[in-house]
This record gives structure tokens, C-alpha cells and sequence, in this order.
């Protein structure tokens, strides 16, 4: 290894670890003291950078646990999941994952799909305004299934959501769709055959094709009025214009 | 072009939308540009139209002794050939290898080894983008043992073999001073007057166990005076404020920007 990779892995593990630092402190000018104090100035300026991308990708669950669990949570996850891309907008893609086997979030069965529609939300925010040829799902567009009410979760942790603050748990499975009308992302629930039209359609499928799958898990299923609503909300599109 | 720019950053958006401002130019965080649409994108198609636009970059790591990840030029790319910015902008730095990337701007031993992976980078990125990149000196809590060449030289000297500009960062110098005991005026004085091609002013922090680059404040009083110093050595070089940390209305970095125009007024009628 040459000497700037051996500086720069020691660099690393004493902002990574505490255990690490007084090894590596020798590599750095003055006293050791004072070099352990500054590299904890690194380990705090990694660690709350991280933190920020992570709780803004993931408001909802900041909410839901608060403000100094999720600082906790934040710096664990970062221990086993670090970031590696240059973007932070990249980082916190395997927080439900995460949760889901956290031994402090136990309690709390709906936070894994809370997260996972936050991550789809994010992607949503930051993708395509125009669709690629042939498809006719908006690119900013996701579909989640899910035992607990996502959509009535995402409505009462809104900024501006003024209704009563309350989830009944208990409401039973649910289909969501992600959608972004133009900049802000919003989360709705959806019927079972509007679900599998948009999921065969997000796939390529032919219109006719969408439309049987559709009627085959709801037999009541009204295209017209979903189809008039979707172009309205841009979730259905072609080459960068309603159909 | 008004030399006097600030940076562009989410909570002033709307500001930046309502009314044409009084700043020259403005610069962005390349990575936050990255997704392939959404309203951070559409923000700055529609202000690229009033204000020259400054694209700095923050995750490249361009020292990493670990080979380079490719997909962040080639995102870099597509930015840069969309907006077509002024000015492109990277640091001094590493911040990626061994299984991570660290997300900060970690400094740099000033080695000649260094040395010729910095300049061999810069130089693959100013080919990859097909234009001339700035290079910013990063501030600093530590000082490696190994350092054997002066912060100043170094930046000079990469300026030299890789042909980029310098972004040179009067705040940091000034930080380095005072955490690492060297002396901003001997670093300004190593780099050759025509090289600097943009200049970064923000605030800084005095904490406890070292002054912390924070970009959460007024410029301080002695930054305003090592500004002074750089006017006079390099001339009228577009200048930033910077804030992103407990971010301000819009009018304080205006404010700021008033006065960095003052002080380039000043300099250039002495």
C-alpha cells in the first residue's frame, strides 16, 4: 500500500471508530490529546451530515420515533449500512431493511413499509419530469402494498395536514400509489384493480392487457373515471403530455 | 458580470423566483442536481436564465488514493452539459475508500505523491467534461507529520501540472491559521496572480478545540481583511458568499455581497 492509502485508511478508521483514534493519532502534527479532539470534530461533521440526508429522506419516520431515537438510529445505521456515494441523495436506500430487524423498533411493525414508501418518495421527488417512449406510468410514479394504512400515515405527518392526528392500525391491507403531480409528492390509496392496471402499465403492458388484469381481481373496476383521473394528476402520460 | 455571487440553496428559492436580485451570479451544490428532474432542477433551468450559474461540487473526492467510482462524472457530465455552468468547481480533498465514502471534505497530506494523483485526477475530469475545472483548498483540523510541501505551493504547483484554476477559499486559509499555525498571506503569496479564478468568503466557528469551517456565519473581520489582501494580489476575481447552516434571509447574504462589492470598489481605485 502506498503511504497515501496507508494515511488515508488511518484518517478513515479514526473518524469511523472511537477505539481507532488513539492509534492513528501518532500520523497527525501536535499533541495526541489535541489530535483526538479533532478527530472527533471529523467523526460529529460525518455522522450529522449523515443524519441531515437521512432524516430528510425519511420525515415520517423521524416523526413517528422522534427526534433524538432517530439521531441513535441514525448513527447505527450508518455504522452498518456507511454511505458510499458522493451524493447523499443516495444515501439511506436500505432503511427498511434496517428497521425491520433493529432490536429498538420492535414495537413498531408498520415503520419497515413507512420507510419503504419514503424511499420510493424520495426517488419520486427527484425523478424524470418526461417519460421514456412507449410507457405510459409517469416516471415519478411507485406502487407499494402493504399490511398497514401507509396513505392515512403519510396524510396525518404532513406539514400541513391540520385534521385529527389519528391511524387506526387495524384498517386492514393496503395498495398505495406514489405519484407527483408536478413537484410535490403525494401518496394516495388505491383500489386492487387500479393497482394491478398501473402495475401492468409501469411493466409496458398494453392498455387491453392492463385493463384484463385489472378486471380480474375487481370485476367492478371503472377505467374511464381512474384513466380521467390519472391524466389529470399525471400519473398517466406519453411522451411528456397527457393522452 | 457583477463579480459578486452567493450561493444558491433551497430556502431561497422562492426569493430567487419572485424577482430578479441583486447578485451577479450564483452557485450550486453540483450533487443536488443530480436526479434526472423534479423542482430542484426546474429551479435552476428557470434561473439559469437571469444569473450565470457556478456548478461546486462536493462528493467527488478527487485525492482518494481508491480507485475512482465512475457513475458521479458521468452525473457530473450530464449537469454540466444541461446547465452549462460558468464555472465547475471540486476541492482539494479526499473522502472515499475502503468500502465507504465519508461525505466531507477531508484534507490532503501535501506530499509529492499527493501531488501527482491530485493533478492526474483534475486532469481525467477536465478531460471527461471537456472544459477547465477550479480547485478549492480545503479548511483543516489536522496536520499530517508527512506534509512536506506548503499548503500554497501545493495549490500552486497543481495549478501548474493540471492547468485547472483556483478557487481559492480566504475563509479556509484563514481557518488553517488558526487550527494549524500557518500563515494565509505566505500561502496567497505562493499562487500566481493569474490562476485564482474565483474567490469563496463564508463564516467560520470558534469552538472550543479548533475553529470550525460551519458556513454559518457573517464573514468575520479578519477574513474581510485577508480579502483585502487577496483584491490587491489576484485583482477584481468573481467572488461567493457562502452560508449553509442556519440559514439567513436572503438580505443578510445580500448584505454581504454589498459589502464584498465595496471592498473590490476600494481595491481596484486605490
Amino acid at each position: 500500500m502506498s503511504e497515501l492509502a496507508a494515511l488515508q485508511r488511518d484518517f478513515g478508521a479514526g473518524i469511523a471508530s472511537l477505539d481507532k483514534a488513539a492509534e492513528v493519532a501518532p500520523i497527525f502534527r501536535g499533541p495526541p490529546q489535541a489530535a483526538l479532539e479533532r478527530l472527533a470534530v471529523y467523526r460529529g461533521n460525518v455522522v450529522g451530515a449523515c443524519t441531515k440526508a437521512l432524516a430528510g429522506t425519511y420525515p415520517i419516520v423521524a416523526k413517528i420515533v422522534g427526534e433524538a431515537f432517530f439521531e441513535g438510529l441514525a448513527r447505527e445505521y450508518l455504522r452498518r449500512f456507511p454511505s458510499t456515494s458522493g451524493d447523499l441523495n443516495e444515501f439511506g436506500a436500505q432503511l427498511s431493511q434496517f428497521v425491520a430487524r433493529f432490536e429498538h423498533t420492535q414495537d413498531l411493525p408498520y415503520l419497515p413499509d413507512v420507510a419503504r414508501m419514503e424511499w420510493l418518495a424520495h426517488r419520486a421527488y427527484y425523478a424524470a419530469d418526461e417519460p421514456g417512449p412507449g410507457l405510459c406510468l409517469a416516471p415519478a410514479c411507485a406502487l407499494l402494498t402493504s399490511p398497514w394504512p401507509l396513505a392515512r400515515i403519510w396524510e396525518v405527518h404532513q406539514d400541513d395536514y391540520e385534521g385529527e392526528f389519528s391511524v387506526d392500525l387495524e384498517a386492514g391491507p393496503e395498495r398505495i400509489l406514489i405519484y407527483r403531480p408536478r413537484f410535490r409528492v403525494l401518496v394516495g390509496a388505491i383500489s386492487t384493480g387500479a393497482y394491478r392496471f398501473l402495475e401492468r402499465c409501469g411493466a409496458g403492458a398494453p392498455v387491453t392487457a392492463a385493463l384484463d388484469a385489472a378486471l380480474v381481481a375487481e370485476p367492478e373496476f371503472d377505467l374511464g373515471a381512474a384513466l380521467a383521473a390519472w391524466i389529470e394528476a399525471g400519473v398517466i402520460v406519453e411522451s411528456g403530455e397527457a393522452i | 458580470m457583477d463579480p459578486v455571487g452567493v450561493g444558491l440553496r433551497a430556502a431561497h428559492y422562492e426569493d430567487f423566483l419572485a424577482r430578479k436580485r441583486d447578485v451577479g451570479w450564483l452557485e450550486v451544490h453540483s450533487e443536488n442536481y443530480f436526479g434526472a428532474g423534479g423542482y430542484d432542477l426546474h429551479v435552476l433551468n428557470r434561473l439559469r436564465a437571469d444569473y450565470p450559474i457556478s456548478a461546486h461540487g462536493v462528493g467527488l473526492a478527487l485525492g482518494s488514493a481508491a480507485p475512482e467510482a465512475g457513475g458521479h462524472v458521468a452525473k457530473l457530465k450530464r449537469l454540466v452539459d444541461a446547465i452549462e455552468p460558468t464555472f465547475v468547481s471540486e476541492h482539494l480533498c479526499w473522502g472515499r475508500g475502503f468500502g465507504r465514502h465519508f461525505n466531507d471534505l477531508l484534507p490532503l497530506p501535501y506530499t509529492e505523491e499527493a501531488l501527482a494523483l491530485m493533478s492526474a485526477r483534475v486532469s481525467q475530469l477536465q478531460e471527461a467534461l471537456g472544459r477547465r475545472i477550479l480547485v478549492e483548498n480545503v479548511s483543516s483540523y489536522l496536520e499530517y507529520r508527512a506534509s512536506d510541501i506548503a499548503e500554497g505551493e501545493f495549490i500552486a504547483e497543481l495549478s501548474r501540472r493540471s492547468g485547472c484554476g483556483v478557487l481559492l477559499d480566504v475563509n479556509n486559509l484563514y481557518v488553517n491559521q488558526l487550527n494549524n499555525g500557518s500563515d494565509a498571506l505566505e500561502a496567497m503569496g505562493a499562487i500566481a496572480p493569474g490562476s485564482v479564478a474565483e474567490i469563496h468568503l463564508a463564516g467560520h466557528l470558534v469552538a472550543p478545540h479548533c475553529v470550525v469551517d460551519t458556513h454559518g456565519e457573517r464573514v468575520a473581520e479578519p477574513v474581510w481583511a485577508l480579502y483585502r489582501a487577496a483584491l490587491e494580489r489576484f485583482g477584481t476575481v468573481p467572488t461567493l458568499i457562502e452560508w449553509d447552516t442556519d440559514i439567513p434571509p436572503l438580505e443578510v447574504l445580500l448584505g454581504e455581497a454589498r459589502h464584498a462589492r465595496a471592498l473590490q470598489a476600494e481595491a481596484c481605485c486605490v
